[in-house]
């Protein structure tokens, strides 16, 4: 039915958004592709699998130390791979690095738990509630809510907390921000962990959604994040949100009524279609360059 | 001044004939397979080091054209009865079409976008193969490519593809080693070193990032056609985004921006590949690793352009 | 003869306007100057004759040839070469290599050229390859054609940027502060260089700022204020201007 079939559009779109916000902070940051974004997320995730799957943790301890280690992962990443090379003449040098610490990531994820597909458990119970005269699954109901939780959290913790504020400085002009006392690198570490946080956080609720992990989740979630991002516009909040929310919107809707199979195909459409007309993107600026 | 072309030359053929005595003194066909893996590699590599290389356009679809070509010869034998020449042609102005095609969009679509675009290009590649399956036999791809003929000579055997692949690799080094020493070559370093000042210098540098791309990608074409004779099948597996990155990491081991440099890389990454064929499972990391590792502490590779120094 | 006229070009990003209403002409063999505070629009207004930018409003005619809109790498075909403000000589090419692109343009090799008949290509490089090596030689750098570029020590490299400019024979070369950073000894001898080139025919039009350089080698001098064009006139003229020195009060002259 029609309505369920937007709700849960609505649901994946608000998680497309949680994960792509830590890949659009980066680049509007540092101008830095982090090609190894969705592999680090759904390592979080597969370790989500692993804590309350089989070692039956509790689910809320579970998601939290998940949620950490994907925060930590990242930062790490980032730390070891990309730190040195921020200041690098070429910038593909560091997208090239990205690749690599993605490869990594992804090798290592499968060595420990191989590429099948593995059965997510549900975090909610599957319960129908009559609205409206139709019956609708509460599970994305509330999942969409979760999602939405942390996106407005994180916005107010943008606007309003310090460390926030301070992210928001670096984000516009780095050299100005480190001259006014703000510490670059801690900031970029905060970035680079809170944004792998939220990825995982995003993946659990997919997972717990579709009762899927699986490997191949990392490589998709990577293009999700940067479709998504080039879609609503680097570096905006809105712009992640716009794009989240047309992705996963239209990917469910095509893949219900037209074909599930050509959902990636679209996908990339999509993209090249967005970067040959408007590559920065709905909400993004246009850039003159004043040289 | 002539002493010096004259012992140059003498270099030059004495290459030449260990190049051409090879296979006759180390007849292990693995040896030789392995060296014709380096082969088909050198050819996409070079092709690559003068997109990425020179001209310093990140393309990580370069894969995707390695794929028409081996597709067209293989859909061209196969199915429409053509020879291995004029397959080789077909395949080779095919992925020079697709490379120009790609390359339009740099007018308008800047460098980290561009790469997105590449990567994209390569996917749509990779899945319109493995569901066409009418044209291109799906997830199986197309096997039973015919034994390749050129003028009377079959090429059956693992030698016989080494010289098959020499000439392609010659002729692939021959024509870029003329592009790069002349005006174009300087022009595509030009656009990599400072696309402003190079336009202000008289380059049309959306033409020249036009004109790599094409180049580049036709000897990609040339490659997957000799992949489809050489390999007999052809299949989607052959022409993931993880080629590309192998590809990638051959032109940085080897050196951005030095066409001999590409013969280094490729055989490091060879040796290295094969070093760890026991260990499958490992693979990528190890790709990963070294990725991270050269550029974190070598971004020039073992013998390329200075501007990649630290 | 009027070398280079601007009718009335304006330049606007978003809500500021960088260029506004300027008509401007540089003779043939003249050596024009501008001068102007920080922000006034001068790397502006060389951005739109050099084709970077192209202008909103208005005309540039280059040799009665109307260039308004040309992309910046016909510009520099018809004629036109340029320096940079903050220095872009290609650090990591050598000296030679950094002449050779700039001689680009002149070069008759094509891609057919090149595969078809190599020994008229070798040939024609030969002589680019001689050409740049006078250019060379006149700025007594030939002997270090082969280093990169980033190890010449600064002056040189600001030598090496004009001689770039040079090597595609223009008609006129725009010059943006190009004593920037200089000692008063590089100076003089960049300020004999560019009357030395401008004698030999090359028209020159220079952005600067320091006054004792500009005053010295101009022959006329343009003052730009907030993108509009506040007065023209002799070095003299120009120098004892009261309106002209107080736009300049709270900057340091000088004279």
């Amino acid at each position: 039915m029609f309505i369920d079939v937007l709700i849960v559009g609505i649901m994946v779109g608000a998680i497309y958004t949680l994960v792509t916000i830590g890949y659009s902070m980066v680049y509007g940051m540092l101008k830095l592709m982090n090609f190894a974004h969705g592999d680090v997320y759904i390592f979080g995730t597969l370790l989500c699998y692993t804590l309350l799957a089989q070692a039956h943790l509790p689910p809320l301890l579970g998601i939290l130390i998940a949620a950490l280690a994907g925060g930590i992962l990242a930062s790490m990443v980032e730390f070891f791979a990309y730190r040195r090379l921020r200041a690098a003449q070429h910038r593909m040098i560091s997208m090239i690095t990205a690749l690599g610490a993605a490869y990594v990531i992804q090798n290592a994820s499968e060595l420990r738990w191989g590429s099948q597909v593995l059965p997510f458990p549900s975090l909610f119970p599957s319960q129908l509630v009559t609205v409206l005269g139709h019956q609708i699954s509460v599970t994305p109901i509330i999942t969409l809510a979760i999602a939405v939780f942390f996106i407005v959290a994180f916005n107010l913790f943008l606007n309003h907390h310090k460390m926030g504020k301070a992210i928001l400085c670096v984000s516009q002009d780095i050299p100005t921000s480190s001259l006014m006392g703000i510490p670059i690198n801690r900031i970029i570490s905060m970035v680079y962990f809170l944004g792998g946080m939220m990825g995982v956080v995003g993946g659990i609720l997919y997972s717990a959604s579709y009762n899927a992990i699986s490997l191949g989740m990392g490589f998709r979630g990577t293009i999700v994040a940067f479709t998504a991002a080039v879609i609503g516009g680097i570096g905006s909040m809105s712009g992640t949100l716009i794009g989240g929310m047309i992705l996963g919107i239209s990917e469910n809707i095509i893949s219900v009524y037209v074909s599930s199979s050509y959902r990636d195909s679209i996908m990339f459409l999509v993209l090249i279609v967005i970067l040959l007309i408007k590559p920065t993107g709905i909400m993004g600026k246009v850039e003159q360059d004043k040289l | 001044m002539l002493r010096i072309k004259k012992n140059r030359l003498l270099l030059y053929a004495g290459l030449l004939a260990c190049v051409i005595v090879l296979p006759f003194i180390v007849r292990d066909p693995y040896f030789i397979g392995m060296v014709n893996f380096i082969i088909i590699y050198s050819i996409l590599c070079l092709g690559l080091n003068l997109i990425l290389g020179y001209t310093g356009l990140l393309s990580l679809g370069h894969a995707a054209f390695y794929g028409i070509g081996a597709y067209a010869t293989a859909i061209l034998m196969t199915k429409h009865g053509f020879s291995f020449l004029p397959s080789l042609i077909v395949s080779g102005l095919l992925a020079l079409f697709f490379g120009f095609l790609l390359g339009l969009p740099t007018r308008k679509v800047r460098g980290d976008y561009f790469c997105l675009l590449t990567i994209a290009f390569g996917e749509i590649f990779r899945l319109v193969t493995q569901a066409w399956i009418n044209f291109t036999g799906g997830a199986m791809g197309i096997v039973g490519i015919p034994i390749p003929e050129v003028l009377g000579w079959k090429i059956q055997t693992e030698i016989d593809f080494y010289f098959l692949g020499l000439g392609l690799l010659g002729f692939t080094y021959g024509t870029l080693h003329l592009l790069t020493e002349s005006k174009f070559g300087r022009a595509f370093v030009a656009i990599r070193e400072d696309e402003l000042a190079a336009s202000v210098m008289g380059i049309n540098t959306p033409m020249y990032k036009i004109l790599t791309f094409s180049i580049g990608s036709l000897y990609a074409g040339i490659a997957g056609s000799y992949l489809a004779v050489y390999q007999t099948t052809v299949t989607p597996s052959n022409f993931r985004l993880e080629e590309s990155c192998l590809m990638i990491i051959m032109v940085i081991v080897g050196g951005m921006g030095n066409l001999a440099a590409t013969f280094v890389g490729v055989s490091v990454m060879a040796v290295a590949i094969e070093f760890f064929r026991p260990v499958p499972e490992y693979r990528l990391l190890i790709i990963g690793l070294i990725m991270i590792l050269v550029l974190l502490f070598r971004p020039q590779g073992l013998l390329g352009a200075a501007a990649f120094k630290d | 003869m009027a070398l280079l006229e601007t009718d009335r070009v304006w330049k606007k990003f978003g809500g500021v306007t960088a260029v506004q209403d300027i008509a401007l002409s540089i003779e043939k063999g003249e050596i024009l100057g501008m001068i102007g505070p920080n922000g006034s629009g001068k790397t502006s207004f060389i951005n739109l004759l050099s084709g970077i930018y192209r202008p909103d409003k208005g005309k540039i005619t280059f040799i009665e040839e109307d260039i308004t809109g040309l992309p910046a790498h016909l510009i520099t075909k018809k004629g036109i070469a340029r320096t940079f403000q903050n220095l872009r000589v290609f650090p990591n090419i050598s000296v030679l290599d950094n002449l050779l692109i700039g001689r680009h343009c002149k070069v008759n090799n094509s891609l057919a050229n090149i595969y078809l008949n190599p020994f008229l290509s070798r040939k024609r490089e030969k002589e680019a390859e001689d050409r740049v090596i006078e250019l060379l030689d006149w700025v007594h750098l030939a002997d270090r054609r082969k280093e990169l570029a980033k190890n010449l020590p600064y002056g040189e490299q600001r030598l090496l940027e004009i001689c770039r400019a040079l090597a595609s024979e223009p008609q006129l070369v725009l010059l943006d502060e190009p004593c920037a950073g200089m000692n008063p000894v590089e100076m003089d001898t960049l300020a004999a260089f560019l009357k030395n080139l401008r004698d030999r025919g090359t028209t020159l039009f220079i952005i600067e700022h320091n006054m004792r350089f500009i005053m010295s080698i101009a022959e006329r001098i343009v003052v730009l204020d907030a993108g509009t064009k506040f007065r023209e006139g002799s070095p003299v003229q120009i120098q004892n201007d009261k309106e002209v020195q107080r736009i300049y009060l709270g900057e340091e002259e000088e004279a």
